[in-house]
């Protein structure tokens, strides 16, 4: 990131031109993009050789896995209700009530398990590492590693992608889960379609390849919420007011990147043909 | 002070910008001795120290080093929270390879330097700010360097502390036999401590001499820093 410089005189932002704005943008864009491959390049130089710690990385799983699991299993259960509602409600009017677990499942499977998990997560993973990594800079921690020569992609990048990899993935089918959980109560009570023919649709809809797309998904999740909050933490400079900033930079990045990724494997996998 | 200096700074320029913060800096340090860099905020001494220590590029010049081990003191400490007191010096002996127990015998060796080996397993958290400096003091000098780097070691503390601190400093150089450099604004830092100093403003050199030349001198920059008067070369508005 750019130096901040706090007590220079705020600039006069009223008549920046949008297309400054949109330029400005574009090129710290770039190069955030830029120090993002940069730290995915060397993290999977130490990875390919195993140079991970472990311990380090189960403490990093369970603080991500802890600091998610309440705020995942509620999204995703309020979403997997409303959803649920919604294609009950269609498919009676069709007539159609023993595919509701199928559609329902789909939806979890292909598409709001991993975005539930990865948003929420991105939120309250991906921030807390932008703030820790940038007070580390700000309180020269990362510099101190540098003088005992320490890599401070392998101390700090490695074992939390290394963690992550295991740990959203795990979360995302939780909320597939929780998600089905919902589906099935809905799909009870407002339809009257039994838990048994529910399983049985979805069972009948669901196929491997659903499961593979969807670990898909979060695996990017994973590498895009890691390396983002990473990489904004370790090039952020300047005081304690920065940190904000940088929490912030981080979660509009990693919730923008998901999304469209997840876009872009929908449509590689699911357009129709 | 023979033979040759174990650390030479040759005529560094750096800008950050087009501001530019050194501008032609140049000082041998001795084996044994201690140099003190003063000046006021913003001067530019961390980045020299910052520089020494390969963790910043100089835009020119050059810095030759004598050693390969060098302790670098930072102004806030910066221990790594997340670890305990002992794994943030066995941080600084990982490219080593030592056993666990030579790594405890060198880590219990140097915070009783410090007095300090009670608290081996606490957190830094847990700890008062003299504590951590102390701390950081043992992390620094862990592999025994040749080069100490200082970093405004006092600032912040009231005036026992410092004397505490200064003493360290002292016993710390003595028995490394190393070349340190303190960078301070602190009056009793620099005649305390140091062997010879770099006043430092709008970065250049603009007087070097003893300590007790220092407080004695008619010289117009380090007398108005001794005093720290209003009148003088450093004018307030451009500090
Ligand atoms: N990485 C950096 N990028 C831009 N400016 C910097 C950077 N580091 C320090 N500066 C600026 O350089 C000047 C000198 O800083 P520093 O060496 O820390 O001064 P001091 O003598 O107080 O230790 C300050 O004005 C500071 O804002
Ligand atoms: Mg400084």
């Amino acid at each position: 990131m750019t130096y901040v410089n706090t007590t220079s005189q705020p600039k006069e932002r009223r008549f920046t031109s949008p297309l400054k704005i949109a330029e400005d943008q574009m090129l710290i864009g770039l190069t955030l993009l830029g120090q993002v491959s940069y730290l995915m390049w060397r993290t999977f130089g130490y990875m390919i050789r195993l140079q991970i710690d472990w311990g380090e990385s189960v403490r990093q799983g369970y603080m991500i896995g802890v600091k998610s699991l309440v705020v995942v299993g509620i999204t995703a259960l309020f979403t997997g209700l409303a959803m649920s509602l919604q294609i009950s409600r269609e498919l009676v009017s069709f007539g159609a009530d023993t595919s509701i677990g199928g559609v329902v499942s789909l939806a979890l499977v292909r598409e709001i398990g991993p975005i539930t998990a990865g948003v929420i997560v991105a939120g309250r993973v991906g921030s807390s590492i932008a703030a820790e990594l940038t007070t580390m800079m700000i309180t020269e921690q990362i510099d101190a590693l540098k003088v005992m020569r320490v890599d401070p992609i392998r101390f700090l990048v490695v074992p939390r992608y290394t963690a992550a990899l295991i740990v959203i993935p795990t979360l995302s089918t939780y909320a597939m889960f929780l998600g089905l959980l919902a589906g099935i109560f809905i799909a009870k009570s407002a339809a009257n379609v039994p838990p048994d023919t529910f399983l049985d649709s979805v069972r009948q809809t669901i196929l491997d390849r659903d499961f593979s797309v969807h670990y898909l998904k979060s695996i990017i999740n994973a590498t895009v919420i890691i390396f983002f909050s990473c990489a904004i933490g370790l090039n952020t400079r300047g005081g304690a007011e920065d940190v904000g900033i940088a929490t912030t930079r981080a979660i509009v990045w990693t919730m923008i990147s998901i999304f469209i990724l997840n876009f872009v494997v929908t449509s590689l996998t699911y357009a129709p043909r | 002070m023979n033979s040759e200096p174990v650390l030479q700074v040759k005529n560094i320029h750096k800008a950050f910008g087009d501001r530019k913060i050194l501008q032609g800096v140049s000082f041998d340090v001795y084996a044994g001795e201690m140099l003190g860099l003063i000046g006021p905020s913003g001067c530019g001494k961390s980045t020299i120290l910052k520089i020494i220590c390969g963790l910043l590029e100089p835009d020119s010049g050059e810095v030759i080093r004598r050693s390969d081990e060098i302790g670098l003191v930072f102004q806030g400490s910066a221990l790594l929270n997340s670890l305990s007191v002992r794994n943030n010096l066995a941080l600084a002996l990982d490219s080593r390879n030592l056993s666990r127990v030579e790594e405890d015998k060198i880590i219990r060796e140097k915070l009783a330097l410090v007095e300090l080996a009670d608290f081996m397993y606490a957190s830094p958290t847990k700890l008062s700010g003299g504590q951590q400096k102390r701390t950081s003091f043992a992390r620094a000098i862990v592999n025994d360097p040749k080069i100490i780097l200082y970093d405004e070691p006092t600032t912040g503390l009231d005036p026992v502390m410092s004397t505490v601190i200064e003493d360290y400093m002292i016993v710390l150089s003595k028995q490394l036999s190393a070349a340190s450099i303190v960078v301070t604004h602190q009056h009793s830092t620099w005649t305390r401590t140091t062997n010879r100093v770099v006043l430092m403003f709008e970065g250049k050199i603009v007087w070097q001499g003893t300590p007790e030349e220092g407080i004695k001198s008619s010289d117009p920059f380090i007398k108005q820093f001794a005093s720290g008067s209003r009148e003088g070369p450093m004018l307030a508005t451009k500090i």
